[in-house]
């Protein structure tokens, strides 16, 4: 006769009644386990602290644990000029830099009523599209990592390097750029952008090609993939998800096509939208998404040879001159020093200004009472929600399970705890 | 020449030295990559900057299994038990690379929740600059990791906070009079007395807990 | 709009048609009793006056046909301690956006640091962290929230450290929980 596991127990303890104490069997028989998938963890991309109470390996209830990268920049938005917080816009989504400088300036030209050059605006059109696909790579490579497929990581992070040296061509650094100022743009464009440019649009289409072969199809990546974390439609508009997460449960919406700045109205390009809002949904966006930034490249860079007009507006307030200027003329010197020492005198208002970032939509909340420093500087993080939904529905996933969700929402911990 | 009159190869050696080589080709990286910092040491252990050709290869994500920690990115107080707590579960011979300025002295976050350098709560060996610093920066720091394990079997970083020292530094303390909050300047002693004047400045109710 | 390139975007852009029918709208029907504005941008503030007002804003935004709103961007705070924008203490902030007819409108409330806050997480359940997160900021405290705590800084923290009057460099460290794990295996 088969005996369950709990009756072969009670005849044990039985016959051994005085060694064993029979509390602390049963103990373990309880089905509610509480572990910390803890803040330091290689699959955790940053310090996330996910607790989670399990019933063998499934997940019953989590609650999830931030803060751990908390360093205080919309406090210090009080405390440093408007120049001076273009350092800390870098360390919010440092894998893609350059789009949070760029929307940072967005914000601040708003306030002061000025519109860019074209130069400027066909430059920080590509340095978007750049960051978009480097943020992508990342995403789809440390997600494929954490499942084990190494060698993803190790194809694309060759591109990263390329891109990277594009942008450090720009602007002398590969990681925190702080390329954007307010009314133009730090520096001008080398002459060789355009030619790696171009050789950038030819080969890395065909190497997303190869990677597409080791994962689109594949077997296993499809089994493990999906079907895993499936986000219905309602949930994503529900918890207020946007970017690739929000496009993949079916929700069509991207903030360069419906609510467009700078010259996306202009631009050919598709939006890319899946059905299904599993992690595979989710991988298939970001590739297509990839290619779809490929294709604005190409035109932003036609345009930029063409657009031979001044890189800065011609506005006193912001306006900063050359360094040759600078060390030669004097009224030239005071106003570079007028505006770094005394930063530039913003009229009071506020305004919000989103723009689509890869992970969603970025966006700064700046309220200002006049004077060089913000009243109030808020900065609104896609990681942030995102990671709230995966709060809210993870319940009834397995761990390995959640680990691919939570790399292919892509949480960044620097934009997460700002 | 060796018994039966081949030519063999002997060299011989104090076994420090042997020791040396042996630590200092084959360290064991646990990048503890918090934040920006840790983008680049995914950077350096790909196939551009490659790490692997210093014996740098095998990235252990568990302390008891690595023996250098490359601390990369913000430290902040809340992390900071959790980052000790890391450093306590290696085992010896360790080393601690703090790479970016803001594991080597907080970096432009001066603010209410960030710690200032890690070296107020572990002992660092090498301190990197850059934010961040680029991968070149950072095989730079682990051949002068390595310099340094040649001069000596013994650690030599240039503060030593003792244990006390890093958990009087991460808490605050309650006297009858209120709460007294470990200061920007002055919090611990800073080091084995070379810098005396410093460490004077401390105030009795830090001292003595 | 002042986005770029003179006002060629003007032409261009079709959602500012009817985010102009939009701000006529609510300044036809609110002007009266609550003030309106539009900001540097032509986006549109409305000012309401108390909790039940907002959600009764809100449910009408939710159901009318030029707005549809059924998103939440944000919910901020700032601290208005020069009572610039009126007498009390905070004003709360909410960003709400209609995926589909990609109209936005921005809400404002004027609250007191002795006032209680009401949620709209049961409406919008994104925010449920961002009301914890201006809880831990500014200590604005949301009746009916479900798990009101401190989410960026330590459950221990003393203080509310967006507030105008907290220093940025007063630091509260803590390692007390850290004695109870390594006592049984001291490692020098």
């Amino acid at each position: 006769m088969k005996k369950t596991i709990k009756e072969t127990i009670k005849e044990t303890i039985k016959e051994s009644k005085n060694s064993v104490d029979y509390k602390n069997i049963t103990d373990f028989y309880n089905p509610n386990i509480l572990i910390n998938i803890g803040p330091s963890h290689p699959a955790t991309h940053g310090t996330l602290r996910l607790m989670c109470q399990l019933n063998g390996e499934v997940i019953e209830d989590t609650k999830f644990e931030i803060g751990y990268l908390h360093r205080g920049k919309e406090k210090l938005g009080e405390v440093k000029t408007y120049h001076q917080w273009f350092v800390y816009t870098d360390r919010l989504n440092y894998c893609s830099a350059l789009i949070n400088n760029i929307a940072y300036a967005m914000t601040v030209e708003n306030l002061l009523e000025i519109s860019i050059t074209a130069r400027c605006m066909w430059i920080r059109m590509i340095c978007m599209e750049l960051s978009r696909i480097i943020d992508h790579i990342i995403c789809v490579a440390i997600n494929a990592l954490d499942m084990g497929a190494l060698t993803i990581f190790w194809h694309l992070y060759r591109w990263r390097e390329e891109a990277y040296t594009m942008i450090e061509g720009m602007c002398g650094m590969r990681l925190t750029t702080t390329y954007a100022r307010i009314g133009g743009m730090f520096y001008d464009v080398p002459e060789d952008l355009h030619d790696n440019l171009k050789k950038f649009c030819e080969r890395f289409p065909k190497a997303l090609d190869e990677m597409e072969t080791l994962l689109t199809t594949n077997r296993i990546w499809i089994d493990r993939t999906k079907g895993v974390g499936r986000l219905s439609k309602e949930d994503a508009i529900k918890y207020s998800t946007s970017g690739p997460v929000l496009r993949a449960s079916g929700v069509d919406f991207d903030l360069r096509r419906d609510r467009p700045y700078y010259a996306y109205a202009d631009i050919d390009f598709d939006v890319v939208v899946a059905n299904n809002g599993d992690v595979y949904d989710r991988y298939l966006v970001r590739t297509e998404e990839m290619r779809q930034s490929i294709r604005i490249l190409k035109q932003c860079s036609k345009h930029l040879q063409s657009a031979n007009g001044p890189l800065w507006v011609d506005d006193r307030r912001v306006f900063i001159p050359d360094k040759i200027d600078v060390y030669t003329k004097m009224e030239v010197m005071i106003h570079h020093f007028k505006i770094f020492m005394e930063g530039i005198d913003v009229p009071p208002g506020e305004n919000y200004t989103a723009v689509e970032g890869p992970n969603g939509e970025v966006g700064f909340y700046i309220v200002s009472r006049g004077g060089p420093k913000a009243w109030r500087l808020r900065i609104k993080a896609p990681s942030f929600l995102h990671f709230q939904m995966m709060e809210n529905t993870i319940k009834g996933v397995k761990i390995p399970d959640a680990i691919s969700i939570l790399g292919s929402l892509n949480i960044i911990a620097g934009e997460l705890d700002r | 020449m060796s018994k039966d009159g081949s030519n063999t190869m002997i060299f011989s050696t104090l076994l420090s030295e042997a020791v040396k080589w042996g630590r200092k080709n084959s360290l064991w990286p646990m990048p503890f990559a918090t934040s920006c910092c840790g983008i680049e040491v995914m950077s350096t252990l790909s196939s551009t900057y490659d790490l692997s050709r210093f014996g740098a290869e095998v990235v252990r994500f568990s302390p008891r299994q690595a023996d250098m920690l490359i601390v990369a990115g913000t430290i902040t107080t809340k992390m900071a038990p959790v980052l000790r707590t890391i450093y306590d579960q290696m085992l010896e011979p360790k080393w601690v690379i703090a790479m970016g300025a803001c594991s080597s002295s907080g970096g432009i976050f001066d603010t209410y929740s960030v710690l200032q350098g890690i070296d107020y709560i572990m002992p660092v060996d090498v301190y990197v600059s850059g934010c961040p610093p680029i991968p070149e920066g950072l095989i730079y720091s682990v051949l002068y990791l390595q310099k340094i394990i040649d001069e000596g079997l013994e650690r030599t970083p240039a503060l030593k906070p003792t244990y006390e020292e890093a958990m009087k530094a991460m808490t605050y303390h309650k006297t009858p009079e209120g709460l007294i909050l470990p200061s920007i300047k002055t919090g611990i002693s800073l080091g084995n007395g070379t810098n005396e004047e410093a460490s004077k400045e401390v105030p009795n109710e830090v001292r003595n807990g | 709009m002042r986005f770029a390139m003179g006002s060629s975007i003007d032409q261009r852009a079709t959602y500012l048609q009817l985010q102009k029918a939009a701000n006529q709208k609510l300044q036809d029907l609110y002007a009266k009793d609550l003030h309106f504005e539009l900001d540097k941008i032509n986006e549109p503030i409305l000012w309401v006056k108390n909790m039940p007002n907002l959600f009764a804003v809100i449910c009408y935004l939710q159901t009318d046909e030029i707005f549809k709103i059924n998103y939440l961007s944000d919910l901020t705070a700032y601290d208005n301690i020069d009572h610039i924008d009126g007498d009390k203490r905070f004003v709360l902030v909410y960003q709400l956006l209609s995926l589909e007819t990609k109209v936005s409108v921005r809400l404002k409330l004027l609250i007191d640091d002795s006032e209680d806050a009401k949620t709209i997480s049961h409406i919008f359940p994104a925010a449920n962290w961002l009301e914890r997160e201006v809880f831990d900021m500014y200590g604005i405290v949301f009746r009916g929230h479900p798990d009101l705590r401190r989410i960026m800084m330590d459950e221990r923290f003393i203080g509310h450290p967006q507030r105008k009057e907290y220093d940025i460099k007063q630091r509260m460290p803590f390692a007390d929980n850290m004695k109870t794990n390594l006592d049984r295996n001291p490692v020098p």
